[in-house]
């Protein structure tokens, strides 16, 4: 009985601050103290496809997937170091990769303002560079912890059997990475996706994604629909992206015991 | 040799971090000495960092008080939620789950609904009306207020599901074993969770809150939307002047944004020092809460 409660309250630690903006997205009119709306309807929906939420989440949507084709490959080779290797050539790899951990991603992107535009780098390009390098070490060491589980000789026995380097990695070792390999690309969409600072201060105004939509609305007043269509809108997107990981990791396992 | 030649694939994604990072930060306090102007000749002066000298120090405190504040709170909810999860009573699976959402949820998505929850005529209010709370005093300001209750309330409620992910990563695979042997000695629940769950938490717990300090220290949308206009966290300094059209804020800002990353990276430095097993479960702390997305994508195993 007490498990239980305990479970409730954990629940609704994490779901209540989550409310308010459900029940907006819903609502065309809601006045204080009513605890309901006195109206329903899609008055912010309609606000935020004015706003262009169609074109954000399209941009939104390319930024994540740009951040993880990048940060991806790249987390995969500082992670073999970091699960398989030993001594300085891994205390060295772990130092760098918590770099951009501990760094403040806006304050990174203010020391490269001057330097990317006397360079004339385009914004698109500097913000997926940023956020590429700001998701790096959540890639490496996700596939890093994948490495470590994964036994080495795998690898040494493909090469036993013939194979060279490049093809033992690609098909021993590669294969038994697919689940951190797609946790990490999953993490990395979400660091292109989530952010808000890197792309208004490098973007220059011009890379509107939903994070940008969001952030002019909620800094408003008395538009509370229309924000909160905005935050669901970019909220939807990751849960469903989670749910579809968990869905496809499910289906391999069923696969392969079959 | 397999880790030279390992550690040589490795150098463009080293590389990508220290010309981005690195150059970025060293570019960062030129700027704050006059060194890297938008416009004109470099010219070394303070004025950057006289431009923003008390506003800098009311900053460093605002940043200090919501940093801690927040990185306690989510460190006790996280373990306790962490707990509640690894003694695998009714309800957990759907509570390790929401706390995943929780974990991919943008903290701007958290700050807006933050907003609408607590803030004057909010839906906190409305239910504490309902509920015949005395309304005498009038709601507390807790979005803008003079305490940064809803800033730190919405980072602990998204930082306290990456302490709590964290903790069962680390502890899940060895916490079955552990508590069975502590209750074959004769441990009660309590002195099970005190004696044997808390120690054996505490690396993961605090190498997650030391990235949650850092991670509040240089986050600015959430303060911004729900924190006073004035003294302004670091971050929200920094910003503010960056974006201004008087183009000699820049180095003002620039001075700011260096003291935000001084203020986390010397953190994590002390840190490490002090306190070295910390220190090497900080890299596991990071990529646990991919880990555990990990574990999830598989619990159907």
């Amino acid at each position: 009985m007490r498990a239980r409660a305990y479970a409730a309250l954990a629940l609704a630690w994490f779901a209540v601050p989550v409310v308010p903006m459900l029940i907006w997205a819903g609502a065309d009119r809601w006045t204080a103290p009513a605890l309901l709306p006195q109206e329903l309807g899609v008055r912010g929906w309609q606000a935020a496809w004015d706003a262009g939420v169609l074109a954000a989440g399209a941009r939104s949507l390319l930024l994540g997937a740009a951040v993880a084709a990048i940060a991806t490959p790249l987390g995969a080779t500082a992670g073999r170091v970091l699960g398989w290797g030993r001594g300085w050539s891994r205390a060295l790899v772990a130092v760098v990769m918590l770099l951009p951990v501990l760094l403040p991603p806006f304050a990174v992107s203010i020391g490269l303002d001057v330097l990317l535009l006397r360079l004339q780098v385009p914004g698109l390009v500097a913000t997926i560079a940023v956020l590429a390098t700001f998701a790096l070490p959540y890639c490496a060491f996700t596939i890093g912890a994948g490495y470590a589980a994964t036994d080495r000789t795998v690898e040494d026995q493909a090469r036993a059997l013939g194979a060279r380097p490049r093809t033992a990695r690609r098909r021993a070792t590669l294969p038994a990475l697919r689940r951190p390999l797609l946790v990490a690309a999953v993490l990395a969409f979400l660091v292109g996706w989530s952010d808000y600072v890197v792309t208004l201060l490098l973007g220059g105004g011009q890379l509107v994604t939903l994070p940008v939509l969001l952030g002019s609305a909620a800094s408003g007043t008395g538009n509370e629909p229309t924000v909160a269509a905005l935050a669901v809108a970019t909220a939807v997107p990751p849960v469903l992206l989670l749910g579809a990981v968990v869905l496809l990791a499910r289906r391999r396992t069923r696969s392969a015991v079959a | 040799m397999t880790d030279h030649r390992d550690l040589l694939r490795a150098t463009p994604s080293l590389a990508a971090v220290l010309a981005i990072a690195g150059v970025g930060m060293g570019l960062v306090v030129l700027t704050s000495f006059g060194l890297m102007p938008l416009v004109g000749a470099p010219e070394a002066s303070l004025a950057g960092w006289r431009l923003s000298g008390t506003d800098l120090l009311l900053g460093v405190r605002e940043t200090l008080v919501i940093a801690t504040a927040s990185t306690v709170v989510a460190c006790a909810i996280g373990l306790a939620v962490g707990s509640l999860v690894l003694a695998a009573g009714p309800g957990v699976r759907l509570v390790r789950a929401v706390a995943v959402v929780v974990l991919a949820l943008p903290h701007l998505v958290g700050a807006a609904s933050t907003g609408l929850l607590l803030r004057d005529a909010g839906l906190a209010e409305r239910v504490a009306g309902a509920a015949g709370l005395p309304a005498s005093a009038g709601w507390p300001r807790l979005v803008g207020g003079p305490w940064p209750v809803a800033t730190v309330l919405e980072f602990a409620w998204k930082e306290s599901a990456f302490v709590a992910l964290v903790v069962v990563a680390a502890l899940g695979a060895t916490h079955v074993a552990r508590t069975e042997t502590a209750a074959a000695l004769g441990a009660t629940p309590w002195q099970r969770w005190r004696r044997v769950l808390v120690p054996a938490s505490l690396p993961a717990v605090g190498a997650s809150g030391l990235i949650v300090f850092v991670y509040t220290v240089g986050n600015y949308e959430v303060a911004w939307l729900l924190g006073r206009a004035y003294p302004e966290p670091l971050p929200v300094l920094a910003f503010r002047l960056f974006t201004s059209v008087d183009l000699t804020d820049r180095p003002a800002a620039a001075a700011a944004a260096a003291v935000t990353a001084a203020l986390a990276l010397g953190t994590a430095v002390v840190v490490a020092v002090l306190l070295p097993s910390l220190a090497r479960a900080l890299g596991h702390g990071v990529g646990a809460g991919g880990s555990d997305l990990a574990a999830r994508a598989g619990a159907a195993r």
